[in-house]
């Protein structure tokens, strides 16, 4: 193979790509918050919902974590207009991740309610403090511990997978590398230096995460 | 007239009665030790006393006061004058050893942080912990994390304090830093009921031993007179058991 690298025009549009990757981090993170909110719902429904509601929590989260996330968003986008409802590509992208992320977060929080430990719950309710009290001293931060780790590798994921965003024409970090490469076709390099900007944002967030876990809700969890 | 009287207090889960017509009394500075077979009902009268078990019918008295357990506002005022110890420690998790001790009196009773702080302290530095104020729960010894429980326990002043086999879950050798802070306890003057399988101890500080079988007390007495010549066969048995063990 004779190829010779040049990184200096990939490098030159760097600022083009870095673009890029905040709209993936943005993506990712309004997709993970909007998640967090439909998974409090799904996980309560799950547990305390009844039958009827336990149900469709249920369906919801079969259907989104057993089909593919790309074929959520190709749903949204090619297969509603049928119905009259146009949307964007990034907000598509966005419901079809929120969605997704929705599912998945369902279930982790209903694993966080489950373990719940009765002990402390009934510690605090005997020396005094009031329901409300308890829930916010001894539940919540309960749960936010115990989950933190598998949260974190939520987000992680969501941001790995807002790179699809790309082939609907969202000019995130993919879609950009995309837009470079068919002007520049230094391929090789601008795909080496967009692999090193994913590993940068989510090294990033990750290193983040888990020093905010360890130090606030002291979670046990690993960089590595 | 009694500190705290208990009369006929029945109780029960489902079908299965749990407290058959318990009644006895403590008087102020007095330490009255339950003692029975597993399944008797010691842990269920500490439970009851505190609101955790609902009682069917009976009395409770504190300091001549009847407590309606319906209501859920005496029942909060009533723990902090009742406090109770459980054999896990149940320690709050997420939270570090001073501020376990001093969740309650802050938020519950709503004293002054600094207050509340140079009590916690004073507390733990009691049970020998002074060393430990910012140390979380998951990176002490299962004794260490009962102490803690004492002195969050003693934080709202209570009363009377309820042991409920504080030492059970103890390996052998963390049971007497435990009995240690209890026993100076004791020797303030503290009311307790405790709850324990650690007869020698119980021989030791009880001012009275109630002997329980079957949710019913079967003997109450002193000390010698439970353990030496217990008069009730039911007691006879269990102390002949566990002496010659």
């Amino acid at each position: 193979m004779n190829y010779t690298l040049q990184f200096g025009q990939v490098i030159d549009r760097l600022p083009y790509l870095a673009g890029g990757a905040w709209l993936s981090l943005l993506l990712a993170t309004l997709a993970f918050f909007g998640g967090m909110i439909i998974g409090v719902f799904g996980a309560m429904a799950k547990l305390f919902g009844g039958r009827i509601l336990a149900g469709i929590a249920n369906i919801y989260v079969v259907f989104f974590t057993n089909t593919p996330a790309l074929v959520q968003v190709y749903f949204l986008y090619f297969a509603l207009p049928s119905f009259g409802i146009i949307l964007p590509p990034f907000e598509a992208v966005l419901i079809g991740l929120t969605l997704n992320s929705g599912a998945y977060l369902t279930e982790i929080q209903r694993a966080g309610f489950l373990s719940i430990h009765r002990n402390e719950v009934e510690a605090a309710e005997t020396i005094g403090l009031s329901q409300m009290q308890s829930v916010w001293y001894v539940i919540v931060p309960h749960i936010v511990r115990t989950l933190y780790p598998s949260l974190s590798n939520q987000y992680i994921l969501i941001t790995l997978g807002t790179s699809m965003a790309a082939i609907f024409g969202v000019e995130e970090l993919t879609g950009r590398a995309l837009s470079l490469n068919a002007e520049t076709f230094r391929s090789i390099e601008i795909f080496v230096i967009t692999a090193g900007l994913y590993i940068a944002i989510t090294l990033v967030a990750n290193v983040l995460l888990v020093f905010l876990g360890r130090y606030y809700f002291r979670a046990r969890m690993r960089l590595f | 007239m009694d500190f705290l009287g208990i009369e006929n207090l029945k109780a029960r889960y489902g079908e299965h009665v749990v407290l058959n017509d318990i009644s006895m009394t403590v008087e102020k500075g007095e330490i009255v030790s339950l003692i029975g077979p597993s399944g008797s009902g010691k842990s269920s009268l500490l439970r009851a006393l505190v609101g955790l078990l609902p009682v069917e019918s009976g009395e409770v008295r504190l300091n001549g006061e009847i407590i309606n357990y319906r209501d859920k506002q005496a029942v909060k005022r009533l723990r902090d004058r009742l406090a109770i110890v459980f054999q896990q420690y149940n320690l709050f998790q997420n939270m570090d050893v001073l501020r376990n001790v001093m969740l309650a009196p802050m938020k519950v009773k709503g004293w002054p942080r600094e207050e509340c702080e140079r009590e916690a302290t004073a507390l733990l530095e009691k049970v020998g912990l002074g060393a430990k104020l910012h140390v979380y729960p998951d990176q002490l010894s299962g004794g260490q994390q009962q102490r803690v429980a004492l002195a969050r326990a003693l934080a709202l002043r209570p009363e009377i304090l309820l042991l409920d086999e504080v030492t059970s879950a103890l390996d052998p050798e963390l049971v007497n830093e435990v009995l240690d802070s209890i026993r100076l306890l004791a020797s303030e003057g503290m009311t307790m009921i405790i709850v324990s399988h650690e007869m020698a101890f119980v021989r030791e500080v009880s001012s009275r031993v109630s002997m329980m079988a079957a949710g019913s007390i079967v003997e109450i007495g002193t000390p010698d007179e439970i353990f030496q010549n217990p008069k009730h066969e039911r007691a006879r048995d269990f102390v002949g058991k566990i002496l010659h063990r």
